[in-house]
C-alpha cells in the first residue's frame, strides 16, 4: 500500500521527499481527557522507534500529543497544516513545529503561502492527511470531530482505519467507538498498527505503556493511595463526591489529591480529578 | 448689618465647615450669591425667598450679599438652604447670630425642610470645627446623632427654628439611643441551604476565616451566587469604627436609613458586568461619588461573570485592591474613598459555560476557551488566593431537607479562626506579605519542602508559592494548630488557581 494519489500544488517546509516506508496518521480530538493524550503520546513514540513515519495535524490534544511523542522517541514527525506553511496555528504550537524540523521532519501544507486559519480549511486538510498516509488511527474522537472526517476520507481511499477504544462512559470516545462498531480495527499497541501495515511483529496481548512524560515509571503499585481506585482516567471526579463516597473529610481528600497530583498520578481536569494511566508490565525497564 | 450662620459642604468622605455671612446694606433691591457656588446652589436663592416668605417671615427689600466662605471651597447642593435662610432672617430682623450653630437642610418653597445627603460627615465636620448644636430636617436627626458630642435639634419648618432662636417655642433635643454594637447579624442567606457543593462551602469558609479573594468556576445555574451571599453571613458584624465608615460612604450618597441609620450588616454588593467603570469605582459629574466598590468596604464586592466585565473596569480594581481605597481624581478636585472589600468572583469555565458540565457537553473551540480563559488572567487573579470548582447539583438532591452544616455553626470556627489572626498579627492573613508572610506563617521543614517541591515539579509561579502558603496558615488557623502542617499546604494547594500557559 505505498501508491499515493497524486497530491499536486503541496508546499512543503523541511525533508521532502517524505522518507520511505510506512506512513501512519495519529488524530483525534482536540481536547482530549489525560487518557487520549496519554495514548497518543506512547503510541506515536512506539511507532516511530518501529521505523514507522507519523503524520498528524499539529492541533492542539491529539495531534500535538503524537508529534510530541514520535520526537520524544527521536523519530521524525510531519505535519499537514490548515494554514498556509508559513503560519503556524495554534501559535502556542510554534515550537513543537521549530522541533519537528530540527528533527528531520516537515510541516506540509496545500494551501497558499500566508493562509490564515479558516474553519473551511481544516476538513479539507484533514482529507490530505489520508491522502498522504498509509492507516489513519483515530486516539479519541467525539461524534462530529475533524477525526472522523480524516477516518472517513481514508475509508474513502480504501485505506484502513483504526481506532482506540476508552472508556464507555466517556463521550470522547463515542467516535471512536462508533468506528470499530463499524468494522474498524482495535489498536491497544504500535503491533496493532505494524500487523495492520503487513508488517511481521506478532500481535500481543501487551498493553500500551504509560508514556514517559508522564514520569509513572519511578511509581511502584505498592504504597500506593486506595483513593485511586475511585478514580476513572476519563471522567473527572468531583471533590464533594469522592469524600462523601470515601467518607472522609473533605479537607483531607483535597489533601491527599494534591499528595497523588504531585507524584504525577492525578491531574485536576474539567472540574475534577482523573487518573493519569498508569504503569503496566514492564516494572523497572524503563528508567 | 451682617448675620451669619454656620453649614458644612461634603468634600470627598469629609465635612468642611462653611460660613454663611449676609450683609445687608442700603441700594437698590438685589440679591447676591458669592463664593463659588454651583447652579445648584445658586437656585437656593429662590427657593429661600419662597421659603421665607411662606414662613411669613419677612424678606428684606434690600441689597442683600449673601457670602459662602471659605471661597476656594465648590459648593454643591441644596444643603446650605437652611443657613442661608436663618442668616438672611437674623439679618432682616437685626438680632444678634448665637456663636456654636450650625444649620444643614433643604428648605421646601413652603418653609418645609428636607433630608440632604451626606449629613453624617457633615456633622461630624461641624464637632470637629467647634460647633456645638446643629438643626437639621426631622428625617436626618438619628443620622446627625451617630456623632457625638453634638446637640442635634430635628426641625420641621424653617419657621419652627427662626422661632427657637428667637427665644419663642424650644425645639427639643433628639433623644438618639446609645450605639450598641451587635454580637452577630441575620443574614437571610445560609449555608444550610446550599446543597451539596462540599468543595466549594468549604473555600468560602476558608476565604472567610482568612479575608482571602476567591475565584468560583463552574455552569450556570451551579448556584455560585448563593454560595457568595452566604459569605457576608459567616464575617463578624462590623464595629463601631467600620460601621461609621461605612455609614459615611452612604451618608454622602443618600442611601442612609433614616431612622437606623448605622447598620452592623456587611455588605454585599453585586454589581452587573454591564456597569460603566465611574459606577463601579466612583466617579460622575463635579465631584466623584462613592462607586460599588466603596459601597462593598467591609464587606463583599460580587463580580458574576467575570470575563463580561470590560478589561479597563477590571484592570482599574487592582489599585483599590491594593490599597484597600481608591483615589478618583477630576478637574473638580481629587476624592479619596475607603473600599476594603472582599473580592468573590464568579466565571464559567467556557464561553457556553459547560465545560467539564457532566450534564451537558461543551460546546467551545480550545482556542475559544484558551483565550476565555486568557482574559481572566491578569493583574486582577493575581490577588485571588483561592479558587474552587462549583458543580451543577444533580436533580436528585435538589429538593432534599436541609442538612448541610448551617451558617451559624462554620461562623464559630470563622470567627476562632479570626480572633487567632488578629491577635497574632494584627491582620488576617491575606494581608501577609513577604517579611510577615515568613514571621507569623512559619513553615516546618516537611511542609516546606513539600511546597518547594510542587513548585520545582509541578507548575507554580512565585505568586502560587505565596498564596498556598497565606491559605495554609489559614487552614491550620481553622484547625486552631499554630504549626502549618503538610497536610495544611496539601489541601492549599487544591484551591489554586490554574496557572496558564502565556
Ligand atoms: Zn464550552
Amino acid at each position: 500500500m505505498s501508491s499515493l494519489p497524486e497530491l499536486e500544488g503541496l508546499r512543503v517546509r523541511g525533508r521532502w521527499p517524505l522518507p520511505p516506508g510506512h506512513r501512519v496518521a495519529v488524530v483525534g480530538a482536540r481536547r482530549p481527557t489525560p487518557y487520549g493524550e496519554a495514548v497518543a503520546e506512547r503510541l506515536a513514540g512506539d511507532l516511530a522507534q518501529l521505523g514507522v513515519l507519523v503524520l498528524s495535524g499539529l492541533a492542539l490534544g491529539i495531534d500535538g500529543a503524537a508529534h510530541r511523542g514520535a520526537l520524544a522517541a527521536g523519530g521524525c514527525t510531519a505535519a499537514v497544516l490548515g494554514t498556509g506553511v508559513d503560519v503556524i496555528y495554534p501559535r502556542s504550537h510554534s515550537g513543537l513545529a521549530e522541533q519537528i524540523l530540527a528533527q528531520g521532519g516537515c510541516l506540509i501544507s496545500q494551501f497558499p503561502d500566508r493562509t490564515p486559519p479558516q474553519r473551511a480549511n481544516f476538513p479539507r486538510r484533514n482529507g490530505t492527511i489520508a491522502g498522504l498516509v498509509d492507516i489513519v488511527v483515530v486516539v479519541e474522537a467525539g461524534l462530529g470531530s475533524g477525526a472522523l472526517i480524516t477516518a472517513e476520507a481514508a475509508l474513502s481511499l480504501g485505506k484502513p482505519v483504526l481506532a482506540v477504544p476508552g472508556s464507555v462512559f466517556s463521550p470522547l470516545s463515542v467516535g471512536c467507538h462508533q468506528l470499530l462498531r463499524d468494522g474498524a480495527g482495535l489498536v491497544q499497541n504500535a503491533r496493532d498498527v505494524v500487523a495492520e501495515l503487513g508488517g511481521d511483529l506478532a500481535v500481543l496481548d501487551d498493553p500500551l505503556q504509560p508514556p514517559a512524560s508522564l514520569g509513572l515509571e519511578r511509581q511502584s503499585e505498592l504504597g500506593r493511595d486506595p483513593l485511586l481506585a475511585y478514580l476513572s482516567d476519563s471522567l473527572p471526579a468531583e471533590v464533594g463526591h469522592l469524600a462523601a463516597r470515601l467518607q472522609l473529610p473533605l479537607s483531607e481528600t483535597i489533601a491527599r489529591l494534591s499528595r497523588l497530583e504531585l507524584e504525577g498520578a492525578v491531574r485536576r481536569w474539567g472540574g475534577g480529578y482523573v487518573r493519569l494511566p498508569r504503569g503496566g508490565g514492564r516494572p523497572s525497564a524503563r528508567r | 448689618m451682617l448675620a451669619r450662620a454656620f453649614a458644612a459642604q461634603v468634600q470627598g468622605l469629609a465635612g468642611r465647615p462653611v460660613e454663611v455671612q449676609v450683609d445687608m446694606s442700603t441700594g437698590a433691591v438685589a440679591f447676591f450669591l458669592v463664593g463659588l457656588a454651583s447652579g445648584s446652589v445658586r437656585e437656593a436663592k429662590e427657593r429661600v425667598r419662597s421659603a421665607i416668605r411662606n414662613s411669613g417671615l419677612p424678606f428684606p427689600q434690600r441689597r442683600l450679599t449673601v457670602n459662602l466662605a471659605p471661597a476656594e471651597l465648590r459648593k454643591d447642593g441644596a444643603g446650605l438652604d437652611l443657613a442661608i435662610a436663618v442668616a438672611i432672617c437674623l439679618a432682616a430682623l437685626g438680632k444678634p447670630s448665637q456663636a456654636g450653630l450650625a444649620f444643614i437642610g433643604e428648605v421646601a418653597l413652603e418653609g418645609s425642610l428636607r433630608h440632604v445627603d451626606g449629613v453624617l460627615v457633615l456633622a461630624e465636620g461641624l464637632r470637629r470645627a467647634g460647633l456645638e448644636k446643629l438643626f437639621v430636617a426631622e428625617v436626618d436627626a438619628a443620622e446627625a446623632a451617630l456623632i457625638e458630642g453634638l446637640e442635634i435639634y430635628p426641625c420641621r419648618t424653617l419657621r419652627q427654628v427662626l422661632d427657637h432662636l428667637l427665644g419663642g417655642e424650644a425645639i427639643p433635643r433628639y433623644q438618639g439611643r446609645p450605639l450598641a454594637v451587635a454580637a452577630a447579624v441575620e443574614c437571610p442567606w445560609d449555608l444550610s441551604e446550599v446543597q451539596g457543593q462540599e468543595a466549594a462551602r468549604r473555600a468560602v469558609e476558608v476565604a472567610a476565616a482568612g479575608g482571602h479573594h476567591l475565584l468560583m468556576t463552574g455552569p450556570p445555574g451551579a448556584g455560585k451566587t448563593m454560595l457568595a451571599r452566604c459569605l457576608p453571613g459567616l464575617l463578624p458584624p462590623l464595629d463601631l469604627p467600620d460601621a461609621l465608615e461605612l455609614a459615611r460612604v452612604r451618608s454622602v450618597l443618600g442611601e442612609l436609613e433614616g431612622t437606623s441609620p448605622l447598620s452592623w450588616e456587611r455588605p454585599f454588593r453585586a454589581p452587573h458586568h454591564s456597569i460603566s467603570t465611574a459606577g463601579l469605582l466612583g466617579g460622575g459629574t463635579g465631584l466623584p461619588r462613592p462607586g460599588e466598590i466603596s459601597r462593598a468596604h467591609h464587606g463583599v464586592l460580587f463580580l458574576d461573570e467575570l470575563a463580561e466585565f470590560p478589561a479597563a473596569s477590571l484592570q482599574s480594581l487592582r489599585q483599590p485592591l491594593e490599597d484597600g481605597r481608591v483615589t478618583l481624581i477630576r478637574s473638580a478636585g481629587a476624592v479619596t474613598y475607603p473600599a476594603r472589600f472582599q473580592l468573590v468572583a464568579a466565571t464559567n469555565p467556557c464561553p457556553c459555560g459547560y465545560l467539564g458540565d457532566s450534564g451537558r457537553p461543551c460546546r467551545c473551540g480550545p482556542g475559544a476557551i484558551q483565550s476565555y480563559q486568557r482574559s481572566l488572567s491578569g493583574p486582577l487573579l493575581d490577588r485571588i488566593d483561592l479558587q474552587v470548582t462549583v458543580h451543577r447539583t444533580p436533580p436528585h438532591l435538589l429538593g432534599r431537607p436541609a442538612e448541610a452544616e448551617p451558617s451559624v455553626l462554620v461562623r464559630e470556627r470563622v470567627f476562632g479562626a479570626r480572633r487567632l489572626q488578629l491577635d497574632r498579627q494584627g491582620c488576617l492573613n491575606s494581608a501577609l506579605a513577604g517579611a510577615s508572610l515568613r514571621r507569623w506563617a512559619e513553615l516546618e521543614p516537611g511542609s516546606r519542602n513539600l511546597l518547594q517541591r510542587w513548585s520545582a515539579e509541578r507548575t507554580l509561579s512565585a505568586r502560587g508559592f505565596h498564596r498556598a502558603w497565606r491559605i495554609a496558615r489559614t487552614l491550620a488557623d481553622l484547625a486552631g494548630d499554630g504549626r502549618i502542617r503538610s497536610g495544611h499546604i496539601l489541601e492549599a494547594l487544591g484551591y489554586r488557581l490554574d496557572e496558564l500557559a502565556a
